[in-house]
Formats: structure tokens, sequence, C-alpha cells
């Protein structure tokens, strides 16, 4: 001790004698404001001090000729400056500049939700797909209580602002998925194919997306799969329909998971009531093998690939041939691989290279009828990504699709099959313009080719945001959107043309402390619809595309989890006004998939001495119409309102077990979805119907899940479903 | 947590340093001696510019760095305002730490001060993150004890974790008080390296004991 103080006292001594320099002046940023805590210094030297609460500094250096002096300050551009030392003093004052930073700078909201773990300012989290009941442990579930989407209780796809549920396509990690839902019987609700305890980030864009993505009139959901799993661990899951087994080996930069999935709804079904008759309850099997591979300082291999079955028999109406039930037979095989790599080529140069490949066997026995349909779909794609500074990025990149659907009846009447294969090549570009901090602009283009259609299309994507305060911004978005015909339309003709839907989007947002406001307001402009002049759809020769139609809206968004204690909430409310002329419509009129006020209402709360997390879901969709033949007016008939709170309950029992309850409809409000009728009338001039319901009222699901890990106790409070 | 965090300011007030750097020990040293007053954020800010300095001149020395990190990881903890910022403070830190991890990789006091960045992470937002983080923390102590089974900073951040996952789950923390007692008793015999090692812990560790009764 004692030496070191005379060491001390002896350099701060010798130091003193020296000749010195006194550097002092203020540190200020760009609007004038002083800087308080910023770091001068002189280059290689201990010498330097930090700027006090008035920005000031001052400090002593017996470093003598030229020095270079530096400023910084986090989130600041460092600053040096050279200054010559001869033993006075120098007196500098100088500004230091924000950095850009993309992270912080004005992000395009306009129609999209992003959720990812690294931002902070989001409006869903993957957690949220998790936790909000109704949704089940559903992707799709959970992205119907956001705002321009409406639930369709007999379909369970997503309906986006306006358009029909084969408008939005789903992409994962970068290729497109071809068939995302179970199969499912007509009328009769589905889910999506993938566990949302794949996904690390979800990108939902309800319209005005990139360039990138192609084949979509209404919105694209992006699904980014989780990243390296951080240990060998065994997962099991038991629920009241089923049970999944996975296992995950690591190896050195990568990892292995393999996963089997066995659901049975018999034992479910023989307990709880049912609207339908079950000859043979849904039972689906699938197999799934996932790899990881870390190449290099910043690649990453991703592959995923799925085999799945599923078989069901249920009692359905054809009211054309008697008012006796028939067993409607739907038996899947489904093929599906995934894979992706992302890295670096060079310094700056960023690639995505990514490819599908799906097949997909609906086989179909209803009465006397048997369909098969076959969809083979590939997609690769690849994309650069060139950052020429921090505040200009340049994208460019090529797809191609390549899809054959081949359908195979024997009906009374004979032996129908149809097929086709369509190839499509795309090139997009997009140039992405920091102006500011405060504003951004994003270009685009994208051109198309289909070789069966014989057209090639250019979108033009325009979107730009700007930030009026630091909590609040808006946003806009322009494009053009084309997608192909419904496969039942090409199946039969290649003399068609694709469809299309101009976007308008205008958006703001406002984020203050974990409460966020968000009004969107849209319009979109539907033309070159499919139409049929007669609406036999074997009669291809009357297919045009005179068809069109308008979507216009506005999507309302409140979430607040500051308030509550523990407690977090969001209020999303949609207002839709849509008509189309299209298909078989005889006119201009409303679709039935569209309902003009969508409500959702979701509160979650934690309660700490539970270990639980309970979820409520309150959800109205205004009544939509159907078409009742007997009445003059198209699309006149109105079904009743859907309603439903849904409720969900998660226990964190162990660091690895989790019990999990879920109920939808509690209050078992009665539910239709409309009427389906004969295709001709009865004697009496008459077309009888019958009304359309739910599989059930109400339904209910418990779960276990748990995780073993080596060290016995893995955390899995963020895998509640 | 706060109290936790706050007492982690701790006493490091004492050093003695000759070496073949004598400037290097010197500026460490003085610098090190102002840990003890330091409160806020700005205190801490002046604080790390200060080891930003040493360590901008003495390039080879993960010291500097390994303080400068602890700095922005306190900053963390004491900074109020709202979840960005604490967030821009931790990209600090994590720059910092994974330098640390490519400067001295069987350092086992740097895997116990990415364990504590974990931590901090874990925080900022302990609904969304508890998985992840809790997980990454454990791993880097599990590292960092594999190093070194001593080293009385990576005992106590397993500790503090084991304890508080304790509470979560309705257990009782107090089956770890014995552990606790023990690592207080026998803290002084754990010799740093050099006088320019950290040291910090005890405070807090002396905290927990004192809750155990």
């Amino acid at each position: 001790m004692t030496r070191l103080f005379i060491y001390i006292f002896f350099c701060t001594y010798s130091l003193n004698a020296l000749s010195q320099t006194v550097i002092s002046g203020t540190i200020t940023q760009d609007q004038g404001e002083v800087l308080v805590g910023a770091n001068v210094y002189l280059q290689d030297s201990y010498d330097g001090v930090s700027t006090n609460e008035r920005g000031a500094f001052s400090f002593k250096t017996s470093k003598t000729g030229d020095a270079v002096l530096i400023v910084g300050f986090i989130g600041y551009e460092q600053v040096m400056r050279k200054i010559e030392l001869k033993g006075d003093t120098i007196h500098l004052n100088i500004k230091i500049k924000e950095i850009f930073n993309q992270m912080n700078a004005v992000t395009i909201t306009a129609g999209t939700f992003e959720a990812g773990d690294k931002r902070q300012a989001i409006t869903i989290t993957p957690l949220d797909m998790m936790t909000t009941a109704g949704a089940v442990g559903d992707v799709y579930g959970a992205l119907q209580s956001l705002p321009g989407t409406s639930t369709n209780g007999e379909s369970g796809r997503l309906f986006v602002k306006g358009g029909d549920s084969n408008e939005s396509q789903t992409y994962i990690d970068g290729s497109l998925v071809y068939v995302p839902y179970n199969s499912s019987v007509p009328n009769l609700s589905t889910r999506g194919r993938f566990n949302p305890f794949m996904f690390k980030g979800t990108i939902f864009s309800t319209g005005g997306y990139s360039a990138e993505y192609g084949q979509a009139l209404s919105s694209v959901l992006l699904l980014s799969t989780n990243d390296m799993p951080t240990e060998d661990q065994l997962d099991l899951s038991v629920l009241s329909v089923g049970a999944e087994v996975a296992d995950t080996k690591l190896w050195k930069n990568g990892a292995i998971t393999g996963s089997f999935t066995y659901n049975n709804l018999a034992p479910y079904m023989g307990i709880a009531p049912q609207n339908y008759n079950w000859v043979h309850p849904p039972e689906y099997g699938t197999g799934a093998i996932s790899i990881r591979q870390k190449t290099g300082k910043t690649g990453m291999f991703k592959f995923y690939t799925s085999m799945s079955k599923s078989d069901l028999i249920v009692k359905h109406a054809n009211p054309d041939v008697s008012s006796d039930l028939f067993n409607y037979r739907l038996a899947n095989d489904n093929y599906f691989m995934n894979g992706s790599w992302n890295g670096k080529l060079g310094e700056k140069l960023a690639m995505n290279i990514a490819a599908s490949f799906t097949r997909n066997n609906d086989g179909i026995r209803f009465d006397t009828a048997t369909v098969d349909q076959k969809t083979v779909g590939t997609h690769l794609k690849n994309v650069f990504t060139y950052p020429f500074t921090e505040k200009f990025t340049l994208k460019f990149g090529g797809e191609l699709f390549s899809k054959t659907y081949s359908q195979n009846a024997l009906i009374p009447s004979g032996i129908h099959f149809n097929t086709f294969t369509n190839h499509e090549l795309s090139v997009f570009t997009e140039a992405q313009i920091y102006a500011s901090s405060k504003f951004i602009t994003r270009i685009g283009t994208r051109l198309e080719n289909s070789d069966y259609l014989n057209s090639i299309k250019i979108s033009p994507r325009i979107s730009a945001a700007y930030k009026l305060t630091d909590n609040s911004q808006f946003s806009l978005a322009y494009g053009w959107f084309y997608q192909n015909p419904l496969d039942d339309f090409l199946l039969y003709t290649h003399h068609l043309n694709l469809e299309r839907a101009d976007h308008y989007i205008f958006s703001y947002q406002s984020s203050i402390n974990k409460r966020t406001l968000r009004a969107e307001l849209y319009y979109k402009d539907y033309k070159d619809l499919v139409k049929m002049t007669n609406s036999v759809i074997y009669l291809p020769s009357t297919y045009s595309n005179h068809g069109y139609g308008y979507a216009g809206g506005l999507d309302l968004f409140w979430r607040d989890n500051q308030t509550i204690k523990n407690g977090d909430y969001w209020i999303s409310y949609s207002y839709l006004n849509t008509k189309r002329n299209y298909e078989n419509f005889p006119n201009e009129a409303v679709p039935t998939f569209a309902s003009r006020h969508n409500l959702a209402i979701v509160y979650k709360h934690w309660l700490n001495g539970l270990r639980s997390l309970v979820s409520l879901n309150l959800k109205y969709s205004s009544p939509r119409v159907y078409n009742d033949p007997n009445s003059p007016v198209f699309n006149g008939a109105k079904m009743m309102p859907y309603r439903s709170l849904d409720l969900s309950w998660s226990f964190l029992y162990r660091k690895n077990i989790i019990f999990y309850g879920a109920v939808t409809n509690t209050l078992g409000f009665k539910n239709e979805f409309g009427r389906q009728y004969t295709s001709t009338p009865d004697s009496g001039g008459n077309y009888p119907g019958i009304a359309i319901t739910p599989q059930s009222n109400r339904f209910y699901v418990f779960a276990c899940f748990i995780t073993l890990t080596k060290k016995g106790n893995a955390n899995q409070l963020d895998k509640i479903e | 947590m706060k109290r936790i965090i706050l007492s982690l300011a701790v006493v490091l007030c004492s050093l003695l340093a000759m070496a073949q750097n004598p400037q290097f020990f010197r500026s460490m040293g003085e610098t090190l001696g102002q840990y003890c007053t330091c409160k806020s954020v700005a205190d801490f800010q002046s604080l790390s510019n200060k080891f930003q300095m040493i360590s901008n001149v003495e390039k080879n020395e993960w010291l500097p760095l390994y303080y400068y990190a602890h700095c922005y990881i306190l900053m963390s903890f004491i900074d109020q305002t709202d979840a960005a910022k604490k967030d821009s403070y931790l990209d600090v830190a994590e720059k910092s730490v994974e330098k640390l991890i490519e400067m001295a990789p069987s350092e086992s006091e740097v895997l116990a001060l990415q364990s504590f960045y974990y931590t901090a992470r874990l925080v900022v937002n302990p609904m969304e993150r508890g998985q992840k983080f809790s997980r990454l923390s454990n791993n880097a102590i599990g590292k960092a004890l594999k190093l070194d089974a001593t080293n009385p900073r990576a005992q106590l951040l397993k500790i503090q974790g084991d304890m508080g996952s304790a509470r979560f789950f309705g257990k009782d923390p107090n089956t770890f008080c014995p552990q606790a007692a023990d690592l207080l008793a026998n803290w002084d015999n754990f010799k740093p390296k050099s006088p320019l090692y950290p040291i910090w812990g005890k405070d807090q560790l002396e905290g927990i004991v004192k809750g155990c009764h």
C-alpha cells in the first residue's frame, strides 16, 4: 500500500513538473443541447475527462505535438479532431451528431404487424401467439384477433381486409408454403399445419407489402423459425386430443430436432357434444425433422421436413340428392420440405436462399363420388441485400414457382381428369432510402411471367413513413398486387389473366410507454377478377377477367400493458365496406366472407401467486350475408352475428412443466354461418335449405407440456400454449 | 431486484499494484477506486468513459473492457426511463462481452459477466425474455464454474438465480441459505489473480445472508 502511494505521489509530482496543455470546451448535440457524460480524451493516451452537467470539459495533458482529440457518447457519432499541443490552452466547442440507427429510426408500419424478440416497439409478440385465448395454439387463430382480419367460423382461415382466404399467402424462412392449412370438409373450420412453437418471429402484412412478395392479393404472413436451440432436450406434450414428443440433440454449431405428433379426436368427441355426426373423428399423424447448422461467422442453414397423414369421415348433407346425410371421407397425405441459408458474402452483401417443396393429396369420397386432388409445388428463391450506406439499401432477387394441380373425379356421369402446370418466374428489386432517421421511403418493382397463362406483369410498390414525434409516426403504402386465378378455374382453361388488386393504405401509430394506438385507413381496388357469365363451372368458354370490386375500411388497434399491473389488454376493431362483381355473382354484391364490423377484446393477466397466465378473448362480427335462392336479391340474406367469449389458463407448475386449459365460446352463444340450399327448387318452387353450424358450440382442450434436459429443469415460461 | 443490483456497485477501493506497465496499473487502480462512489447513471457513465479510454490504449488487456461492460450492465439496472434505453446500454455491453469472450475465452470471470449480462436482458422484459435468457444465463454460469468452481461471483450469481426461481415457484428460497453463508465465510479466501481482477459481490452476498434470518 505504502509503495503504491509513494508511486502515485511520485508520478503525479513528476507530471506536474512538465509543461502542460489545458484542453477545455463544451460538447453539444446537433440541436444545440449540451451532452452530459460524453467521453473526451486524447487518442492512445490516458488523458481525458467526461463532460459535466453543463456539457463542459477541461483536462490537462503533458503530451506535446500533434494529437487527436476523440469525443464519444453512446448513440452518437464519434468525432476525431486533430489538435496541436503546445503547452498553452485550447478551447473547443464541438457538436456531435446522433448516430443513424435503423433500430431507432422510423419504420414502415402501413399494413404491417411485426413481432420479434429484439424490438421493443412491437404491437404483438410471439408469446401472444401462444397465450391468446381462442387461438388454441393455432398461428392463424391468434392472428384473427388483430385488426384487418375477421373470424369466419366455417373456414378458420385468414380473411384480410375484405379479401378471400385464398388471397393470403404464408412463407416460412422466405419460401412459400403451398398448403398451409390442414385439409378440411366444406363448412368446417380448419387450423394451420404448423406448431407456433417453431417460430421466433412473425411479420403479418395486411397490405402494401414489399416487392419481394408476389402471388397474393390481400396479405402475406412471414414466419421465421427458431435459431439454434440452447441445449439437448426432450419435449413431451400430452393433450386431450393427442400427444407429441420432440427430441433435440446439439453438436458443435448445429442441432437436430425430431418430432412425432399424433392427434385423435375420437375420445374427446365421445364426451363433448358435437353438432355433426362423426363416423371417423379426425385423426392426424405427423413426423418432422428440423436441422440447424451455423456456417462460418454469420451464416445459418435451416432445414425442415415433415410428413403427415390425416383421415376423417363425417355425415354431411347433400340437399341436392336427398334429405339424408351421406358419409364424407377425407384422407390427406402431405409432404413438406423447406430449406434456407442466410448469410453474408463478403463484408456487406447478404444473401438469403430458400427453397420449398410440397406434395399434397386429398382423397375425397362423398356419397357415390370419388375425387382425388393433388398439388405438387416447388419454390426457389434467392434474395441479395446490399447496404450501400447505412441509409441506402438495395434488395434484389428472383424466384421460381412451379405448381401442378390435378383433379381426378369419378362421378356417376363418368371419369373427369384435369390437370395444369404453371411455372412462374419473377424478378424483383427494391430500394430502401432513409432521408433522415425521421423519413423512409421504399420503392420497388416486380416482374412476373407465367408460362401457363402466357402473361407478363409488372407490379410497382411504394411505401413511406414519417416520424412526427419520438413516439408517433404515419406511413403510406401503395402498390399493384397480382395473383393467379383459383386452381378450380385454371384446371379448365389457360385463357385467363392474373387477377389484380391495388392497395392504398394510410396508417398512424403512436406508442408511449407500453401503450400503442394504431389507426389505418385503406382502400383496395380489385380488377381483372375471374367472372363467369354463366354460373356453371364446367363452361370455361364463359370465363373472363371482367370481374371487379372494392374494399375499403378503417382498422383500429389499442394495446396497453402499462395501466393494469400484471395485466395486458388490446382492443381491435375493423370497419369494412366491400362489394364485388365476380365469379358467379349476377351483379355487384357483398361477398359472403365479409362482415362490416369486427371487434376483438383480449385481456391477459399474470397471477403471480398462482404462477398462471389467464386470458380472455371476446369477439364479435356483425352479420355476414349469404345467398338465399328463394329471395330475388343476390346475397341478400343475413346470418346471425358471430359472438364468442374464449378463455384460457396456463399454469407454470414447475420450471419444466406447464398445464394448460382452454375453452372457446364459454357462454355458449349460438352461432350459424348461413344456410346451404339445393341447386334446384322443389315441386313447390322453393329451395329448401339447412343451417350451417359450427362443429360444436364449445371446444375444450387440456394439455400438459414437459421439457426434460440433462440438468433436469429447463424453464418453460414462454412455451405456454 | 433493484436493491440487489444497486448493492452490486461494490467496494473496490483498496488495490495494490506494481508491474511492468505502471501507467496501466495506476490508471486502473484509480478508476477502480471510484466504483464505490458511483450511484447514478451519470456516475457510471463517466466511470465507463475512463475504462473505455484505458481499453483503447491497452488493446491486449481484457480487464478495462470487462469493467466497461460491467458499468453498462449496471446502468441498465439503474436507469428507469424505458425499456429501449435499457436495451441501448445492453447493446453496448453485448458487444464488449462478445469481444471479451474472444480475448479471454477461458477466464471464469468473463463468463460470469456474460451470465450477468443475460440476466440484465431478461430483467428488461421478464415475460417475453424469461425462457430464452434464463437459459443463456444458466449456461454461462455453468461454463464459468467449470473453468473455476471457486469463483465467488459465479457462485453468487448461481445462488441468486436459484433463490429467485425458488421464490417464483413457491418453494423455500432459504434452502440456499447454507450455501450463501458458506460462500460468505470463504469469500476472503479467494485470491484474485491480480489486484486488478474483479472483487465485487461481497456486499450483495452479505445482503442475501442477512435476509436469511
